[in-house]
């Protein structure tokens, strides 16, 4: 007998378009729950353009590699809500539906007629989570984020990079992701609360605000000690603490050395590893590791403060130890001793090297009827009564539209040819995928 | 374990048991600060999260420890020694009337007490149990060490953040600060401890959530993963910007005051928005040749990006303070950030206008002091800061006696002997 899923017999009408509302119903797509995507062909930036469709493969609406894996355990229900039939459908939709997600900026929804008020006066414990970029309440609710400008605005890009430089910032939308996490918490928050009560909600989540708790101790430190980071030595680069610069606590734990990055053989891009040392055992550790280099037994390393004050040596020396090692061999090496170490991975190391990840099963082939199989990502969980995993790949635009308008809602197939001509399913002037043909008979 | 209360968060009435350093301490937070009765077990005397600065008043002290204030709101606090046979048995009480049990002790470490999930599901079949560790309870990595610096390199963070050669020449891969490899695990365990909740809620049986930090940061890098799987891209690092498989032109750039704007053209140069640009920037009378009508030539576009984006573009954002252009490029509609550090956020009109900012009151030091409040507005039962962090045992009294009914004659023994 099939594991039963934690989500099973919940629904959810997702709005949400590009990466953070589309990696919140993913979660709750790989927990079990059905998630009916609507989806416009005109304008679906998720899935054009596209920078992940494979070499040699036709660019378009269903071969982005990216939506692909973003878009896994879900359905494909094209509509135009914003004709009086798709209106109605999508209200006949969620008094069915236990959840609403969207990631538009605020009040669009309302301005369709569909804000809280209405979603609730058709279900009235409906779960309406909104993810816009800056909220649905402040002076600043109508202001239009990715994730680079939520990380920018929320101090978050302010933390990444070396003194003295220009922010090295985040190199991908960290906020889009982590805005996709507060999406789906809140939403599975939500619901455990509509199950214990029976009341419903709207759950207003946004990109930017959910940023800004992220800087929590660098904020205390200024509400509290009136202490500013736009200060000498923050943000400290990949250390703790920057040599010749005030001893301050730098947010990221801790005041250590050694804590840094360092190359490793053969000095490929990507050939880094960090070490890290929390104690002087653990420094005592990595000499030994070393092999008792002579410049490691001088006094002033001995001790915590005698590494941070030295740490330009200090480095210095461990990478000269660090370039003959490769950053796997390194790892092993130095774990096996105790000591803190990890390889830089880049995205071809997670998914081919890392034997981490391999054991736990992270990336598993799903078949796609246009991209073919494809490694998809897995969930960071494991729970023993209600495994969470991806099911099916991501939908082809359109793909479910006969199946929930039809088998859920009750249309006739004459509705649905009908919506089909009249532009309520499909724009009237482009053409249609064979399959889409095909669906209709 | 009583039904949830209206006018608390979400998770009013539900009890949760934290074992937590630095890895689970802000998923406590959260699951506090949305309403749950969070008990944070301390051993007697030495929390290392206590020992994190920056410090009250830069004194040093466990219970001035700013980092701990910040990750431990909303939760009681009790001491307790795991290690001798009084304390096992008390911990064994305390889980039989518990809904959630959140820990991140390394792999077996409880179970070798007698404190595994199997062993306390005996007593409490709706017991939802989360392990949160660096690796997850299986695996080659399993018992291996980790620090934030670790999980964003091992997780692929750091290889996507840096800087143009241009910039900064060797510049090693930067691993951004702020201990966000925690905040990571500390997202995807409240989601696995909250889908457990919700199966809980319509089956009335528990389970046992396993969950990796390693593996949460390695899902967080947006389409990294994606570019080598479809494509077999090796992305490049750029300065304050995403990584690419070629050069893109910048996003950030200096304002007048010495700050910085990321300023993206959504969509890429085209006809329309190079229109809207010239006509923002004409308001300033910084618009240069842009409104040249040979500018609605896409191929025109092409041939004169660094132009717009490095010249036009760049010389704007310079003659301004980064606040005024953030505000003036978002109220005509383009998605514009002012790079500003966390101070700068309690000036923000926006935030003010949300009431993000909390007071949250220290009665033993007499004060109270500004908190960032909740990540999301719960319109129905709300996210919000209750207490400040636990002093140390502060609620011993409260749960040993008030809940447990020990005497405290009892509690005195069981502090002599090092249990409490």
């Amino acid at each position: 007998m099939a594991q039963p899923r934690a989500l099973d017999g919940i629904r959810v009408v997702d709005f949400s378009w590009v990466r953070a509302g589309p990696w919140a119903t993913r979660w709750l797509g790989a927990l079990g729950a059905e998630i009916i995507k609507i989806e416009w062909p005109d304008n679906e930036r998720g899935r054009l353009p596209s920078s992940t469709t494979p070499q040699g493969m036709e660019v378009n609406l269903n071969t982005s590699g990216n939506f692909n894996d973003t878009n896994v355990n879900k359905k494909s229900l094209t509509l135009n809500v914003r004709t009086p039939k798709g209106l109605e459908i999508v209200r006949r939709l969620v008094g069915v539906s236990d959840i609403v997600i969207e990631n538009f900026s605020s009040r669009v929804l309302r301005k369709w007629g569909l804000g809280y008020e209405e979603l609730r006066s058709i279900k009235p414990d409906i779960v309406y989570v909104s993810m816009s970029g800056y909220g649905h309440t402040g002076r600043n609710h109508h202001y239009t984020t990715f994730g680079p400008v939520a990380q920018a605005a929320s101090g978050l890009t302010h933390l990444s990079g070396l003194p003295g430089q220009p922010p090295a910032g985040w190199g991908w939308s960290y906020m889009d992701d982590t805005g996709g996490m507060y999406g789906a918490m809140c939403a599975l928050t939500g619901l455990y609360y509509r199950n214990m009560t029976g009341q419903g909600q709207h759950i207003d989540q946004s990109q930017m605000v959910s940023s800004v708790p992220l800087n929590g101790p660098a904020l205390l430190d200024f509400t509290v000690n009136g202490r500013g980071s736009r200060r000498a030595g923050f943000p400290p680069g990949n250390r703790a603490h920057w040599p010749g610069t005030p001893l301050l606590n730098n947010y990221r734990g801790p005041t250590v050395a050694p804590h840094n990055a360092y190359r490793t053989h053969p000095g490929d891009y990507n050939d880094w590893a960090v070490i890290v040392c929390h104690t002087d055992g653990e420094w005592r550790a990595l000499v030994g590791a070393m092999g008792e280099p002579d410049w490691a037994r001088a006094e002033k390393f001995a001790t915590a403060g005698g590494r941070l004050e030295h740490q330009e040596e200090l480095d210095a020396n461990i990478e000269r130890w660090s370039m003959t090692l490769g950053k796997y061999e390194l790892t092993e090496r130095c774990q096996a001793a105790g000591i803190r170490a990890m390889p830089v991975q880049s995205a071809e190391d997670r998914v081919e090297h890392d034997p981490q990840l391999r054991h736990r099963e992270m990336y598993s082939p799903l078949a796609h009827p246009a991209l073919g199989a494809h490694k998809a990502q897995n969930a960071p969980f494991k729970l023993s009564a209600t495994p969470a995993f991806n099911h099916a790949a991501s939908p082809m635009i359109g793909e479910h539209t006969r199946e929930i308008v039809e088998g859920l809602l009750g249309y006739s197939s004459a509705d649905l040819r009908a919506g089909f001509e009249d532009g309520t399913f499909w724009p009237a002037t482009r053409a249609r995928f064979a399959y889409l043909e095909e669906m209709l008979g | 374990m009583s039904g949830a209360d209206a006018n608390g968060g979400p998770l009013a009435g539900l009890r949760v048991l934290e074992l937590a350093d630095e890895k689970g301490q802000f998923c406590g937070k959260l699951l506090g600060d949305l309403g749950a009765d969070v008990v944070k077990i301390e051993p007697p005397g030495d929390e290392p999260c206590r020992h994190v600065g920056p410090f009250l008043d830069d004194r040093p002290h466990p219970e001035r420890s700013l980092s701990f204030w910040y990750y431990n709101t909303s939760k009681r606090g009790i001491t307790l020694n795991l290690t001798t046979a009084d304390g096992r048995a008390l911990f064994r009480r305390l889980a039989a009337g518990a809904d959630v049990i959140l820990e991140t002790f390394r792999p077996g470490y409880l179970a070798s007490l007698g404190l595994g999930y199997e062993a306390l599901r005996a007593d409490n079949p709706a017991l939802v149990m989360c392990a949160l560790t660096p690796f997850g309870q299986t695996g080659p990595w399993r018992d291996y060490l980790s620090a934030d610096l670790l999980h964003m390199a091992a997780g692929g963070l750091m290889a996507s953040c840096g800087y143009d050669d241009a910039d900064v020449p060797n510049a090693p891969p930067i691993a951004p600060g702020g201990g966000n490899a925690w905040h990571m695990g500390g997202h995807y365990a409240y989601m696995g401890i909250m889908a457990a909740l919700v199966y809980r809620s319509v089956s009335g049986q528990g389970q046992y959530v396993d969950t990796s930090i390693h593996e949460a940061c390695a899902l967080t890098t947006e389409s990294a993963v994606a570019n080598y799987v479809y494509r077999g891209e090796v992305l490049r690092r750029q300065t304050g910007r995403h990584h690419a498989a070629a050069p893109t032109p910048p996003t950030q750039f200096p304002a007048k005051d010495g700050k910085y704007v990321t300023a993206l053209i959504s969509g890429g140069l085209n006809p329309r928005n190079v229109k809207a640009l010239a006509e923002f920037l004409d308001v300033y009378g910084m618009a240069e040749d842009l409104r040249d009508p040979k500018y609605q030539d896409p191929k025109v576009i092409a041939a004169n990006t660094a132009h717009i984006i490095d010249g036009v573009l760049r010389r704007f954002i310079a003659s301004l303070p980064a606040e005024e252009v953030y505000h003036a490029a978002q109220e005509r509609g383009f998605t514009w950030g002012a790079v500003r550090a966390p101070e700068d956020l309690l000036d923000d009109a926006h935030l003010a206008d949300r009431g993000f900012w909390k007071q949250v009151e220290h009665p033993e030091l007499g004060r109270s002091f500004t908190y960032p409040g909740e990540a999301a507005i719960f319109n129905g039962s709300p996210w919000r800061i209750s207490r400040r962090a636990p002093l140390i045992g502060e609620h011993n009294d409260e749960i040993y006696y008030g809940e447990l009914g020990l005497s405290r004659a009892e509690l005195g023994v069981l502090a002599e002997n090092g249990v409490i």
